[in-house]
């Protein structure tokens, strides 16, 4: 196989300031949340930077334009090594992606590495190309398995192909990538920003002070500037994480366009629709409390949450309990083509969170013309003015509010219409402007000569 | 000779209270009685008792040379009886300086003219008799909703026998023109028109505390110096504001109590120059052209149109459900009933529905008691539902047989 020549990984010199992302999440691999709102975020940077991404694993039939995407599956860790050894700088193999399903020999040594010469791990992989040896970061599962080790070995990885980047600032997404953006920093001196999509206080509530939070707080408190997707998770950062306002800048998401289509219900009965992960952040019981609370009063409705996780039972019980459950209809996961023909036929989108960074979800059901009555404890609720919004524990507001929209046309399309405008306003391209202008309005980058 | 001629307007509305869909048919009182009475003290204090009290001195140090006067709406003059009886009793100890003077406009603080002649003529004749009651004066000049104008209802105002209405001077139809004069509006024969002078008015009302203002801080002296640039060209400069701008929206920390202090001495300083009621100036100075209105104008925002109450849907359903029961709420001949239809009538109600700058938090946000333009339209719409409710049983209770020699007790 051929090596590719190093300068290839480095973006050309131009004025434009040279972004080192650092992500977890990327589209092909994984289609959540954070990886489409880390690509669609690099995409619209590359108008105003220079963008390369560092990620765990890549797919080389995967191509980004104007996006130099590295994925450390295809970097040869024994390169890496003799980086920053004198005449080895230029040595940095990238290899294929290989699928392979090897099981991974358990290490029981899981100190942490200060020096790649003794790094080994579980997802350190050895692999043959011809008659040479290659080993790679392979992990098979972004979240299963030994996380911690997963991200730490990632950070070190990073941290030393980095060293052979030439770039003017760190941009890291979430706790996963923290280790790598603090390596990378304490290596190279450039200033790390870091991007905040989801906090540990957000998954687990308040109570939450396991590894991922010292994690988080110890690397938000390392960074040079904090962009949380929201107002809401900047307040979060500063009262749980105790990290002072002069160092966060929200930056709220943009959203994909789509082209919005209605579709004939397979019910007479107007439908009410929840869409996202069935965990305690989604606050889904108090969908089944909103649900009765309007049922009570409009036997005309149903109520349709997709989306699975672990309270998919317990919801099943709640709802029956209540003497609900005709309806009430749990859907389990659902693909986005599904979810896309549930939002053509809902009328109304309820987002009960008890604490959303950003909340997308309410933002699709707005493209496609839904009116969302969704909680204050989101990002999202700052950028739609057009919703109507309550305190998540407050059933009988947002009950009151599904009610009237139902009932009542003139306020159904105000909201509506409102809600249209606001559309108008949530763009990654606005994000990207913000993260660049952010970067300098903290003078973060070089001054330009 | 010029005259300064002051109108403040005084009102507070009874706001609702957050309705929710699941109240309808359970409970029929609407008020936020709460809010309403923490509002009224707090402007009571900060506001109309600290400025009265600044006025009467004024009224007194200049020996009856200083005059003023006022709009001051039922729905505020009923929330002083109940519950500020000392801040109707300094509006009173005013009256009797005679050189105050407190002109008409309707009872309920109402978009009624809009939507329906009769109930506005109610409303004013119901205003009238409250002012004759308290102050001892038999209103001569009129005022709308906001200033609500437009030649229609300046015609309208000359046949109920008003000798002024009061509007504002707005560009578009003034064109180069002053508004320190008197006109007379289109279609009218004696009726004279007061435009509002919106650059020195708001200069006191809003900039006075916009520390970005080239001109702040103000002081009385400067101030006047821009009045007595009227001298020759003009008879009347209108100064029309909100009362609450003393002390209320102008805190009395930026020094508005001083520059009012000073003012009519500065004022003075000119012997050209001098205050007068309304009444007085309709009386003394003659119109000096035709001012046309065919479309309706107003104080409120930029516009100066009717965008701040009428502009969105919810706000023109509220409307026009609203007085869509004027028929059967006069059938109930139920006063109590006519009451509560009055009072939900307030243009405030509307006025908090407005989204026309809803994302950018501007002036109707200030104002409002609630979380948003749809929170006012929804609780708005509870009652209203269950309001209808309560008149539909009240007009089947209505027996059309005889006359009824006692009222029915009311059902709310």
């Amino acid at each position: 196989m051929t090596t590719p020549p190093l300068s290839d990984l480095i973006p050309a010199r131009t004025e434009l300031p040279r972004v080192l992302m650092l992500g977890w999440e990327f589209p092909p691999v994984i289609n959540g949340g954070l990886g489409v709102a880390c690509h669609d975020l690099c995409i619209a940077m590359s108008k105003y930077a220079n963008v390369t991404m560092i990620i765990p694993k890549s797919n080389p039939d995967f191509v980004v334009k104007n996006l130099n995407l590295i994925g450390l599956n295809t970097i040869d860790a024994k390169t890496l090594r003799n980086i920053g050894h004198a005449d080895s700088y230029k040595k940095v193999k990238q290899v294929h992606f290989i699928n392979t399903h090897l099981n991974p020999y358990y290490n029981n040594n899981l100190e942490p590495h200060h020096d790649l010469q003794n790094l080994s791990s579980q997802y350190l992989k050895t692999i043959k190309i011809g008659n040479e040896t290659a080993e790679i970061f392979q992990i098979d599962d972004l979240y299963g398995g030994d996380v911690i080790e997963k991200v730490t070995i990632f950070g070190k990885l990073a941290a030393k192909l980095a060293l052979s980047l030439d770039f003017d600032i760190i941009h890291a997404h979430d706790w996963m990538t923290m280790i790598a953006g603090m390596e990378i920093k304490a290596k190279t001196g450039k200033p790390l920003v870091m991007h905040i999509h989801s906090l540990e206080v957000d998954r687990g509530g308040p109570q939450s002070k396991g590894w991922v939070y010292q994690m988080e707080k110890h690397g938000m408190e390392y960074a040079d500037l904090l962009m949380p997707v929201s107002n809401f998770t900047g307040h979060v950062i500063h009262d749980y994480y105790q990290i002072p306002w002069s160092k966060i800048l929200p930056v709220h998401n943009g959203i994909r366009p789509v082209e919005p289509f209605k579709s004939e219900a397979m019910f007479k009965e107007k439908m009410v629709l929840f869409v996202g992960r069935l965990t305690r952040q989604k606050g889904p019981e108090f969908f089944v409390d909103i649900a009765e609370k309007v049922l009570q009063h409009d036997q005309n409705v149903r109520f349709v949450m997709a989306g699975t996780g672990e309270y998919f039972n317990p919801l099943l019980e709640r709802a029956a309990q209540r003497g609900i459950a005709h309806r009430f209809h749990l859907t389990g996961f659902l693909n986005l083509d599904k979810v896309r023909k549930l939002l053509s036929i809902a009328d109304v989108y309820v987002m009960p969170s008890v604490s959303e960074p950003f909340g997308l979800s309410a933002v699709e059901a707005v493209q496609f013309g839904i009116p969302a009555v969704i909680s204050k404890q989101s990002g999202v609720s700052e950028v739609l003015s057009g919703s109507l919004k309550f305190d998540y524990w407050d059933i009988n507001r947002a009950a009151g509010y599904i009610l009237s929209l139902l009932h009542d046309p003139v306020l159904l399309e105000n909201v509506r219409q409102d809600a249209y405008k606001d559309l108008k306003n949530i763009s990654w391209d606005h994000s990207a402007q913000k993260v660049v202008n952010g970067y300098n309005a903290h003078h973060l980058l070089p001054v330009m000569a | 000779m010029p005259s300064v001629c002051f109108y403040f307007q005084v009102h507070q509305p009874f706001r609702l209270k957050r309705y929710s869909f699941f109240d309808i048919g359970r409970d029929h009182f609407y008020e936020d009685d709460e809010k309403n009475r923490l509002i009224l003290d707090k402007v009571s204090e900060k506001c109309y008792l600290k400025t009265n009290r600044k006025i009467l001195d004024l009224i007194n140090r200049h020996k009856g040379k200083f005059k003023v006067s006022y709009s001051i709406s039922g729905t505020a003059l009923e929330q002083f009886e109940n519950h500020r009886p000392d801040v109707l009793q300094s509006f009173i100890d005013l009256s009797k300086t005679g050189c105050v003077e407190f002109i008409s406009e309707t009872y309920y603080h109402s978009l009624s003219f809009i939507y329906s002649k009769e109930e506005f003529r109610r409303q004013v004749e119901m205003h009238k008799e409250k002012i004759k009651t308290y102050f001892n004066q038999v209103p001569k000049v009129f005022r709308n909703t906001e200033l609500i104008y437009s030649n229609e209802l300046a015609s309208f105002i000359e046949k109920m026998g008003y000798k002024a209405i009061l509007c504002e001077g707005v560009d578009r139809h003034l064109g180069s023109r002053t508004p320190n004069s008197l006109y007379q509006p289109a279609g009218t024969l004696k009726i004279k028109a007061f435009l509002k002078n919106y650059r020195l008015s708001d200069d006191i009302a809003f900039r006075f505390s916009d520390r970005n203002w080239s001109e702040w801080p103000l002081h009385a002296d400067t101030f006047a110096s821009w009045v007595h640039k009227v001298a020759g060209n003009g008879e009347v400069i209108n100064l029309f504001m909100d009362y609450e701008t003393f002390g209320e929206h102008q805190w009395e920390e930026t020094g508005v109590f001083d520059f009012l202090d000073h003012l009519p001495k500065e004022i003075l300083k000119h012997s050209d120059f001098d205050f007068k009621t309304l009444s007085e100036a309709a009386d003394q100075y003659k119109v000096r052209d035709i001012y046309d209105v065919p479309e309706f104008t107003s104080w409120a925002d930029a516009e100066r149109d009717l965008s701040a109450w009428l502009s969105n849907a919810m706000e023109k359903e509220a409307a026009k459900r609203i007085y869509q029961l004027e028929e059967k709420v006069l059938k109930t001949g139920n006063k109590d009933l006519m009451d509560v239809w009055g009072k939900l009538q307030t243009s405030d109600h509307f006025y908090y529905m407005c989204t026309k700058f809803w994302s950018d938090g501007d002036v109707h946000k200030y104002f409002s008691p609630y979380d948003s333009p749809y929170d006012a339209y929804i609780y708005f719409m509870n009652v209203l539902a269950d309001f209808e409710t309560t008149i539909e049983e009240a007009v089947n209770q209505v027996k059309p047989v005889k006359k009824a020699g006692k009222k029915k007790e009311p059902t709310v």
